[in-house]
Parts: C-alpha cells; structure tokens; sequence
C-alpha cells in the first residue's frame, strides 16, 4: 500500500511530517497530491546486491 | 432574555483539508425532496408520510477568504471543481475530532461543487470566493 507523507498544515487530523497511508485519507487523494497536502513517500530500494560475474574459463 | 453572547466559531474540512481560518460564512442545509401525497378525499394537500421516502436534497454553502499561497485556499479548492468531495463541519472545532451531542459532527459524503470563481476581486478589498456544494448524503454525529 501506498505511504504519503504530510506536508501542509491543513490536513484534518495530522501533523505536518506525519506518515499515513491511503486508508487514512478521507478525501480524493490525487487531489490531496497535487494541492500540496501530502506526498507520496518514495520507496527505499534494498540493499541487496545482484551478482552479475558471468566470467567464463 | 439571553444573557450569553455566542459567537459563531464553526470548524469544517473540505476534502480533508482545513478551512476554518479561511471561512467567515458557512450555511449546511438539511433537505428532502417534497413529494406530495394528496389523495381523494383529503381537504388539504399533504406531503411525504410517516416515514420518510424522498431524496435527501442537501446544499452546502461557505465563503472563504481567497488565497493563492501554496496548501491554501485556491489551491485546495481549485481541483474540485467538477467532482464529488466530502465535507465536515461542526459548530466547535472540539467537534470535529470529537463529536458529543452539544457539538454535533455534520458529514456531507459525495457533495458535487459544480463551479468556483478564481478571480473574485475589488480595489481596495479582501478578495472571497462564495462556494455551493449541491447533494451528498449527510449524516449527523454525536459521539
């Protein structure tokens, strides 16, 4: 699921900074989004290496 | 008498963003359709029954200070223009995070705005739009 990230002072109920997920929202979330109200909160790609060493004898 | 000055202090939401300190009129009218029920052998008209079976007809109309500073009043209204949104409003702002039966929670689901005035300005004045929200179910809280 989503996770947005508040980031006015107007969103009823929540705090700048605070995280929720859209089932938090009340209203229209796309329009939430293009306001300015919140923001969808960019995923953290893992760590994780890939091996690529594909060497050959 | 009355001995108690009250001022009017109502909070609301407009598509969970909060208006309040944009706000200086808000007017939530609680309606059904009238439909008429008259029948042979009655001496008066009448309308609707015992139970009602009309259409909630419900009109929310609030004037706001406009402002087109970012999160604030144009740009949270701006969008809804043309779509269904809900509204919150209640006489206190305790009311809105917890309704109780001396600060009712009034929620209007699905209300339509079908027109908003960007450009509403005078020489020398504070610039408000005036917004009509139209139909939506409302529904009254009081815990």
């Amino acid at each position: 699921m989503a996770i947005y990230i508040v980031t006015s002072d107007r969103l009823a109920g929540f705090k700048r900074g605070d995280q929720l997920d859209a089932k938090d929202i009340d209203g229209d979330i796309e329009h939430l989004i293009e306001a300015g109200h919140i923001s969808p909160q960019a995923s953290k790609k893992s760590a994780k290496t890939k091996d690529t060493d594909t060497a050959k004898d | 008498m009355a001995t108690t000055v009250y001022l009017s202090n109502p909070a609301l939401t407009i598509n969970a963003v909060d208006l309040t300190d944009q706000a200086t009129s808000a007017t939530l009218t609680f309606a059904f359709d009238q439909l008429e029920t008259t029948a042979f052998g009655q001496t008066a008209r009448v309308f609707g029954a015992s139970t009602v079976t009309s259409l909630q007809n419900n009109t929310f109309e609030v004037e706001l200070y406009q402002s087109y500073a970012a999160t604030e009043t144009e740009a949270s209204i701006y969008g809804l223009v043309g779509i269904q949104t809900d509204i919150e409003i209640s006489p206190s702002a305790a009311g809105l995070a917890t309704p109780s039966a001396t600060a009712p929670k009034y929620t209007l689901t699905g209300a339509y705005l079908a027109s908003h005035t960007p450009i509403s300005a005078t020489l020398g004045e504070l610039s408000t739009i005036t917004l009509t929200f139209t139909g939506g179910t409302l529904t009254k809280a009081t815990s």
